[in-house]
Order: C-alpha cells, then sequence, then structure tokens
C-alpha cells in the first residue's frame, strides 16, 4: 500500500468480475437501460414486422404522397403505400445490413487486432501500418467509388461497409491483447507449455470480450450510418427498401415541395433512433471498461457543510 | 529544433501515405474490374477524338506498368485527366469545386468547434447536474442525426426563410456587391448550419471528458490551494491543457468533413467537391472522380499531418 | 494566547459511486501553536490527508463536512469555499507528494510561483519575476532555471519548487503531505533539511502529514496518529515514541525497521484497516490489537486525558511500556 496520489481516489464498491460485466453495466446506468430499450423495441419491430405491419409493403392504399389520418398515422409515401408499414419493413433490412456488415468489420478487425497485439513484433508493424493506410483514405468517398463499380446490391453494400469499418476495431483490440499479454496468467500459461491457440481462446479473448462488444454495437451505429448514406447517394440495393431507401425515394419524388414531410422525417428519426441507442450502449460499456479513476476536484458544486455532529473535541 | 526528428518522421510518414493513396488510387481506378477507363466503351457519349485523346492520355495500348509511370508522371505536373463529362482538365473543375466547398465546411466547422467547446466546458463544469445531462443528451442527439436528414429536416422548417438550394441566386442578374454578398451569406446558411449541427455533438463529448479528465490533475488541487477563483482555474489551467487532445481531434476530423460534405452538397445541390463526387458517380465520369477521390484522400492525410505538428508544438512534454 | 489553528469535531464524508458514504474523518481534533511543528501520522487510508486538505477547504465536490477550523479564533470552515478561500497560501500553504503532478506541466515553475505572487499582490511584473527567481535560489535551485518546465527538474529539485511557492506569500503554517515520499533517501534528507531550516528561518508552523515515522521523530514536536479516520493517540513525538499508550502506537513505531539493531525481528501488524463505509462497533482497532478485552468489542473508546498533554482513545488504564 503507498499513499501515492491525494486520497481523492473515487472510492468505489470491491472490484467486479468479469462474468456478467456487460449484463451489469447495462442495468446499472441509466444511459446504457434506455439505449437498450430502444434498442430492443426497434429490433423487435423490424423482426416482427411480416406479422404486425398494419398494410401489405406494397399494396397502395391511398393517393401518393397521402396526408397522416386515423387509419394513416404517419400517412403514404410516394407509391401510396402506408409509412408504418414502409417504417417496419425497412428498419428490417437496415437492421440486417448493420448487423451483417458489422460481423465483417469484427471478424477482420478482431482477427487482425489479436493477431497484431498477441504476437507483436514484425506481425504487428505490418499489420498495424496496413491499418494506418486504410485509416487514412476517408471511408465515404471510397464506398461510395466501391459501390459504384461493383454495382448495388446488399450482399456488396455489406462486404463494402463492413471493409471500411475494421480499422477502429483493429486498433482498439489490439491495444487491449497487448496489455492482456502481460498478465501473469498468460505467460504462466506460455511457460507451462500451452499452444497459442489455447491460450488466445482461454485467456485472451474473455478479456478482450467487453470491449469487443462495445466496440461492436458502435460499430453498428456507423454501418447504419453509412447503409443511409450510401441510398440515398443512389447506390444502395435498388430491390430492397432500406429505411435509407425510403428517404431517397421521398427526395428523388420531391416530397419536400410536395408538403409531404412525414415521407421524410419518422424514417429517418428512426435510424436517429437507433444509432442513439447504439451509441448509448456502447458508450456506457466503453465507459466503465475504462472508468475514470480520479474524482475532479472542481466543479461549479463545492463541498458541502453539514451542522456540527455530537459533542465537539475540545483541545487538551 | 526541439524534436526535428520527429517532426521529419512525421512528415515522412505523410509522405509515404500519399505515395500509396495514390497507388491505391491506381489500382482501383485502372485495375478494378469493370473499370471504365480501360472499357472505352463505357464511356458516354464519347467522340472518336476523345477516344484517341484519352487512349493517348492514359497510355491504354501499354502495359499496366508503364500505365502507372505514365500515371505518376502527369500527377506531378498536376493533371488529373479530362471530364467526360464537360471536357475541361479535372484539375480545373476540382479546383472550382473546392473553392465552392472551403467557405461552407469552414463555416460548419467553426460553429462545430464553438458550440461544441461551450457545451463540453459547460457539462464538465457543471458535472452532476441537470444541466450536464441535458447538454449531453442534446449532442448525443444531434451526434446520431444522419446528415443528410438533418439537412431535409432543415429544409423543411425553414422553407420560405432561407434559401435552400444553390450557392447562389440563379436569377440575380450583375448584382451590386453587398447584394451578392447577402445572396451567397443566405444561401450558405442552412448548409453549414447542417454541418456544425452534425459534428457539434462529437466535439462536446470529447471537450466534457477532456475537461473532467484535466480537472481531477494534481496541478488542478494545486493552483486552488493557492487561493485562485474556481472560474480562473478552469480559464488559465484546465482549459489550456483539456484542449489539447480537441485541437489534433479537430484537425483530425478536418479531412473526413470534407467527406461527409458530400451529403450536404447534394441535398443542398451546392456546387462543390462532395457534389463532384456524386455526380461523376452517376455520370461515370471517372477520371473526374478519380482525381476527387485522390484529392480527398491527400487533404485527409494533410490533415492528419497538421494535427501530429499541432499537438508536437502545444505539448511541450513531447519530446520524440 | 489563542492557537493559530484550532480543528474541532471535524468530520468528511465521501460519496461513493454506487451510493452511500465512506466516513473517511471522524471526529478529529487538534491544535497549532505559532511555530510548532506537528506530525499527522498513520496507515495510507487513515485521514491523514483528508483532514490536512479540510483545514484548507480543499474537498472535492463529492465531499461533505462538519466541525470547525479556527484561524487566530475564527471559523473558515462555516462559510464553505467563500470564508476559506482568502486565508489560502496567505495563511496557510501546502506542499504535496513529490510524486504528483502538482506543478502545472505545460507552465514555466517561475511563471506560477509569480502567479501566487501577483494573486495576493505582493509583487506585480518584473518585480514578481525578480522575488520568484530569489525564492527559488534560496531553496537551492538557480534563478535562471525559473523558464524551465516542471518535466525537465529532477523530482527533488520539483519539490523545492513547490516549497519555494508554497512559502512565497509567507504563510503563517505550511503543510507538508508526504513530502518525502517517493524521493530518493538522498534527497529525501536534503528535502528534511531544507524543511526544517526554513520553518525556523521564518517561524513558521509545520504540519508533516506522512507514514514515514523516523521523519516524524526527526522533524516534530508534537504527533496526532490516525487510525480508520479517528485519532488514535495525541501527545509529544517523544512520549509517542519512548512511551506510547495506545496499542496502535506501540505497533507502529515498533514496526519500524531500526538500522542499529538489525537482530531485532521485523514487526507487522497483521490485519487491515476497517472499511468506512459502514457504522463501526467497538473500537476500530479491536481486530488487530494485541491488548483487546471485552469491552473493546462494544463501547468506542473516546479520547481521554492521561497527563502531560497526551490524549488517547483506549480502554486501557495505564501506560504501557513501550
Amino acid at each position: 500500500m503507498t499513499a501515492s496520489g491525494m486520497m481523492i481516489e473515487a472510492p468505489s464498491a470491491p472490484a467486479q468480475t468479469r462474468r456478467g460485466f456487460v449484463l451489469r453495466t447495462l442495468r446499472r446506468k441509466p444511459a446504457a437501460t434506455i439505449g437498450l430499450v430502444i434498442l430492443v423495441l426497434v429490433t423487435l419491430t423490424a423482426v416482427l414486422a411480416p406479422v404486425i405491419a398494419p398494410y401489405g409493403l406494397h399494396t397502395q392504399v391511398g393517393p401518393v404522397f397521402g396526408s397522416p389520418s386515423w387509419s394513416h398515422p404517419l400517412g403514404l409515401d410516394d407509391g401510396g403505400i402506408d409509412m408504418v408499414t414502409l417504417l417496419m419493413w425497412g428498419a428490417r433490412i437496415s437492421l440486417v445490413v448493420g448487423f451483417a456488415a458489422t460481423l465483417v468489420s469484427m471478424a477482420i478487425g478482431g482477427t487482425i487486432g489479436v493477431l497484431a497485439g498477441y504476437f507483436g513484433g514484425a506481425v504487428d508493424t505490418v499489420l498495424m501500418r496496413i491499418t494506418d493506410y486504410f485509416l487514412v483514405v476517408p471511408d465515404v468517398p471510397l464506398m461510395i467509388v466501391v459501390a459504384a463499380i461493383w454495382g448495388p446490391s446488399l450482399f456488396h453494400i455489406v462486404i463494402v461497409i463492413g471493409i471500411l469499418l475494421w480499422t477502429g476495431t483493429a486498433r482498439v483490440i489490439r491495444a487491449q491483447v497487448k496489455s492482456v499479454r502481460e498478465r501473469v496468467y498468460v505467460k504462466r500459461a506460455r511457460a507451462l507449455g500451452a499452444g497459442h491457440t489455447r491460450i488466445v481462446v482461454r485467456h485472451v479473448l474473455p478479456q478482450v470480450a467487453p470491449l469487443l462488444i462495445a466496440n461492436t454495437v458502435l460499430t453498428v451505429a456507423v454501418a447504419i450510418f453509412d447503409e443511409t448514406a450510401l441510398s440515398f447517394l443512389g447506390l444502395g440495393d435498388p430491390s430492397r427498401i432500406s429505411l435509407g431507401k425510403v428517404i431517397e425515394n421521398a427526395f428523388e419524388r420531391a416530397a419536400i415541395s410536395s408538403g409531404a414531410w412525414w415521407a421524410i422525417v419518422p424514417p429517418g428519426a428512426v435510424v436517429a433512433l437507433i444509432i442513439l441507442g447504439c451509441s448509448l450502449v456502447g458508450g456506457a460499456l466503453e465507459d466503465a471498461l475504462n472508468p475514470r479513476l480520479r474524482v475532479a476536484h472542481l466543479s461549479a458544486r463545492t463541498f458541502r457543510l453539514r451542522p456540527l455532529v455530537g459533542r465537539s473535541e475540545g483541545a487538551l | 529544433m526541439r524534436g526535428a526528428d520527429y517532426v521529419l518522421k512525421r512528415v515522412a510518414f505523410a509522405i509515404v501515405t500519399v505515395f500509396v493513396a495514390v497507388t491505391i488510387n491506381f489500382a482501383l481506378f485502372r485495375l478494378a474490374p469493370g473499370s471504365a477507363v480501360t472499357n472505352l466503351s463505357r464511356v458516354p457519349h464519347a467522340t472518336q477524338e476523345l477516344r484517341q485523346e484519352l487512349r493517348k492520355q492514359f497510355g491504354l495500348d501499354k502495359s499496366k506498368g508503364a500505365q502507372y509511370v505514365i500515371y505518376l508522371k502527369q500527377l506531378l505536373h498536376g493533371n488529373l485527366g479530362i471530364s467526360f463529362e464537360n471536357e475541361q482538365p479535372v484539375a480545373t473543375n476540382l479546383r472550382v469545386a473546392l473553392i465552392n466547398t472551403l467557405p461552407m465546411v469552414t463555416l460548419g466547422t467553426l460553429f462545430a468547434i464553438v458550440i461544441g467547446t461551450l457545451t463540453g466546458v459547460i457539462a464538465a463544469w457543471r458535472r452532476g447536474t441537470p444541466t450536464e445531462a441535458l447538454t449531453v443528451s442534446s449532442a448525443l442527439s444531434f451526434y446520431s442525426m444522419p446528415t443528410h436528414w438533418l439537412g431535409l429536416m432543415l429544409i423543411i422548417i425553414f422553407a420560405g426563410v432561407l434559401p435552400t438550394g444553390g450557392m447562389t441566386n440563379e436569377f440575380l442578374l450583375n448584382p451590386p456587391f453587398w447584394t451578392h454578398v447577402k445572396d451567397l451569406a443566405t444561401h450558405i446558411t442552412l448548409p453549414s448550419l447542417t454541418l456544425g449541427l452534425v459534428l457539434y455533438g462529437e466535439y462536446t463529448l470529447i471537450v466534457r471528458s477532456a475537461m473532467l479528465e484535466t480537472l481531477g490533475e494534481d496541478y488542478i488541487l494545486t493552483a486552488r490551494a493557492k487561493g485562485l477563483r474556481p472560474w480562473t482555474i478552469v480559464r488559465r489551467h484546465a482549459l489550456r491543457n483539456a484542449m489539447l487532445p480537441v485541437a489534433t481531434l479537430v484537425a483530425l476530423s478536418l479531412g473526413y468533413i470534407v467527406a461527409g460534405a458530400i451529403l450536404i452538397e447534394t441535398v443542398f445541390s451546392w456546387p462543390g467537391i462532395g457534389r463532384a463526387v456524386y455526380e461523376a458517380v452517376l455520370q461515370r465520369d471517372y477520371p473526374m472522380l478519380q482525381g476527387a477521390f485522390l484529392l480527398l484522400t491527400i487533404s485527409v492525410v494533410l490533415c492528419n499531418l497538421a494535427a501530429d505538428l499541432l499537438y508536437f508544438k502545444l505539448d511541450p512534454r513531447i519530446t520524440e | 494566547m489563542t492557537p493559530l489553528l484550532q480543528v474541532e469535531g471535524l468530520h468528511v464524508w465521501f460519496d461513493l459511486a454506487g451510493g452511500g458514504e465512506l466516513h473517511a474523518v471522524q471526529d478529529v481534533g487538534f491544535t497549532l501553536e505559532p511555530g510548532e511543528r506537528l506530525g499527522l501520522v498513520g496507515e495510507s487510508g487513515c485521514g491523514k490527508t483528508t483532514t490536512a486538505l479540510a483545514i484548507m477547504g480543499l474537498l472535492p465536490p463529492t465531499a461533505s463536512a462538519a466541525g470547525r477550523v479556527l484561524f487566530d479564533g475564527k471559523d473558515v470552515l462555516a462559510g464553505g469555499e467563500a470564508t476559506i478561500r482568502p486565508h489560502r497560501w496567505v495563511d496557510v500553504a501546502i506542499v504535496f507528494q513529490g510524486a504528483m503532478n502538482a506543478l502545472n506541466p505545460v507552465r514555466p515553475i517561475g511563471s506560477q510561483i509569480v502567479e501566487a505572487l501577483e494573486l495576493h499582490d505582493v509583487a506585480r511584473g518584473a518585480a514578481a519575476r525578480a522575488r520568484a527567481g530569489e525564492l527559488l535560489e534560496s531553496v537551492g535551485i538557480p534563478a535562471r532555471r525559473a523558464d524551465r518546465f516542471p518535466h525537465e527538474l529532477s523530482g527533488g529539485m520539483r519539490q523545492r519548487a513547490a516549497i519555494a511557492m508554497a512559502l512565497s506569500c509567507e504563510p503563517k503554517v505550511l503543510i507538508a503531505d508526504e513530502p518525502t515520499t517517493a524521493l530518493d533517501v538522498m534527497v529525501q534528507a536534503q528535502i528534511l533539511e531544507l524543511l526544517d531550516g526554513l520553518c525556523r528561518e521564518f517561524g513558521l508552523a509545520l504540519i508533516l502529514v506522512t507514514h514515514d515515522l523516523p521523519v516524524v521523530a526527526q522533524l516534530c514536536d508534537r504527533g496526532v496518529v490516525m487510525y480508520a479516520g479517528r485519532i488514535a493517540e495525541r501527545a509529544a513525538v517523544d512520549e509517542l515514541y519512548h512511551r506510547p499508550h495506545h496499542p496502535y502506537t506501540r505497533l507502529l513505531f515498533a514496526a519500524t525497521p531500526d538500522l542499529d539493531d538489525l537482530d531485532q525481528p521485523i514487526i507487522s501488524i497483521p490485519g487491515a484497516p476497517p472499511r468506512l463505509d459502514r457504522p463501526l462497533d467497538g473500537c476500530p482497532f479491536r481486530p488487530r490489537c494485541d491488548r483487546a478485552f471485552e469491552r473493546c468489542a462494544v463501547e468506542r473508546p473516546e479520547l481521554r486525558g492521561f497527563g502531560d498533554g497526551r490524549t488517547a482513545a483506549c480502554h486501557l488504564d495505564s501506560l504501557v511500556p513501550a
């Protein structure tokens, strides 16, 4: 025990175990809970869309850009299709693309991160140089170019987005793997002759998992945004309707000049909600993994005073 | 000079990265399947003369390696090729587009930096109060909004009050100077406001985080012990140190802002680099696309370099 | 004559991250006469640093406090930040632990001393810079080093600079919080000599907060031993060293290896201090005490006098031979 630093370290409960860390954090922090609720609601709606959508996805139920009414709370789009239905189905595709692209990005980024962090040395340097160069290239233009050259299809979009998002993950995972590698039990395992795979799977991965989850959630947010952007620029899959496509359709058909704000505002709002939910959850997890050890010495509030307690000790 | 080798290292890295970007650019546009530069039949309404010119210019009858060398030589001369669409040098088109984009992007970024810093400091200062929750929630909300959607929302809200498309009013012929300025100002408002709103949230969170971190440092306690007033401490000791990561993050994100402007320029029909990229994609104008892409990549590299050097200058602790 | 500094019934609580409170300082009181040297001793986490900070009102926003801190008879804690700020640096100054980032890393050390001088109207501009140079010289740093940054100085020199800064406004009380921890042994001795000399020369009262007992023995007149946020014993240093009453004091001083007697077995105190986030029955030291009896588990001992200016919080009635 040393008295390094001031005693003003944030006092906290005893250290938490790794297991159930994610769930515990999600339960405790209000921001994370809100985010989780949002995501669960949206995902459930999207998954159950075929069952709970009020109207058919391709069924025209009214005029072009019909205004909101009791039977159609969010109005109709440029094809006379009910907006609520569109939103539900659109969320499905958007989420699918988001998750799939994130999966690709996680797979690449996670692997590279683990390899670079675990083996270090030349492997690390080479992988990190590659990552650095990928980081520098601006993703949106690159995505546009690749999508334009490759042709629009859901599969291509997923791959393109995934290929561009892995760099952030790779860096973060690498840093964590490096620190885990230095831990005593890993060194002990090496000394006992455990193979690399065994060590990685049994010792490194569990420690890296919470960070990976946090990073995954945050990546989903970016992936969904990227899909929206690509759709808006006309590079999305024309045969599938994602939320981005809904916005694009409305834009193309001059929804604004027709005054049909309901064709534009709700789909974007749903996208914003999904991204917000992911940011809240991912951010809360990241914060929990890097706790700020020091309390601020200063803020608008100052320390509080209480009335004297009991008998005061006079000087003797 | 302090840390001369640090500076040299960063500059060298930047140069190498530019070189790599140039190579990737070449590979992407010449080697990728479906690359229309090589497949001249895909060039829309190309005249026979244009085809000949292209063939000569790009050396399409030579090997890939030779093409690469030609490409590099052309770059060094500032020759980015001829646009398919308007048959002007790509470099000229890009220059015009860049001049149009920069003011809009600069304005938006300034807005984001100022508002972001302000709200970040307030959030950190009023930690644990509803003010903090409010500022952080607003920041997160705007940060989560898709750029183009926010632009569209602003159009819906401000239609009729502010112009929602283009950079100037085309019906004004030879307007007097101040009318022209006013015209530009009204047109630039919504696009830059969109950019500012989408960006500021990230800065708020970063400033808040950096400020809280700084306020936990030991020398803040010393400053308090000396008898300085709290706000003086924030101004004189905390702000400077908390701004360190912010300064570099801003410089870094500048590179990506130009890329993000693509969406805004499309929504607002702003004749800048972003829209140039978009239209080049639509029209399959590959020289334009290639040139614009290269320009954007180099701007990111330069901004990263600027960020490194800025951080180096601001923090006397870095010596290598 | 009223004492220079009086602390009465001081309590400090910290809000805990998950809810609840940590009662870090419990009913602490002592006095300080002009020019007197007081040692505040105990293990890490016993509340000695928090007590020192509370004297200057340097508690964080997550803290709450109760009790009285009297300067020349005037209560300065009662009005919070507003009443205590005028006293900072001018009446009482503090020097922190050497390992800390106590000096702003992006400003030259000279300018940080000038800041103190100008803030309290001791000097301005060129006169302030000159005075800062003098102060640095008086602690053994050449004046031309005033434009160096803290990281360009060694640990010992940083500590000296901090001391120079602390003395810049001629306070009456100097608080030194672990001034020698994290310094090399050689440098430690130099710093202690410096403190000794400066306090003597300027007639400063000194509060030395430390867990390092030989330092207290060397420098201080009286000592306050703290345990688990409470005062265990208060007496002259000589008494604490040779005739400690409280079993904790006895074990604490016995635990310091004596370099003159290398055959002596090294004694350590088994166990750990109690948690301060929940109330405690009986004496906080009981689990680790070698002299505890039934009363110790039930009733918490209050501080009582044992003659000759000694007070201790212990149920034992007679002076225990060391």
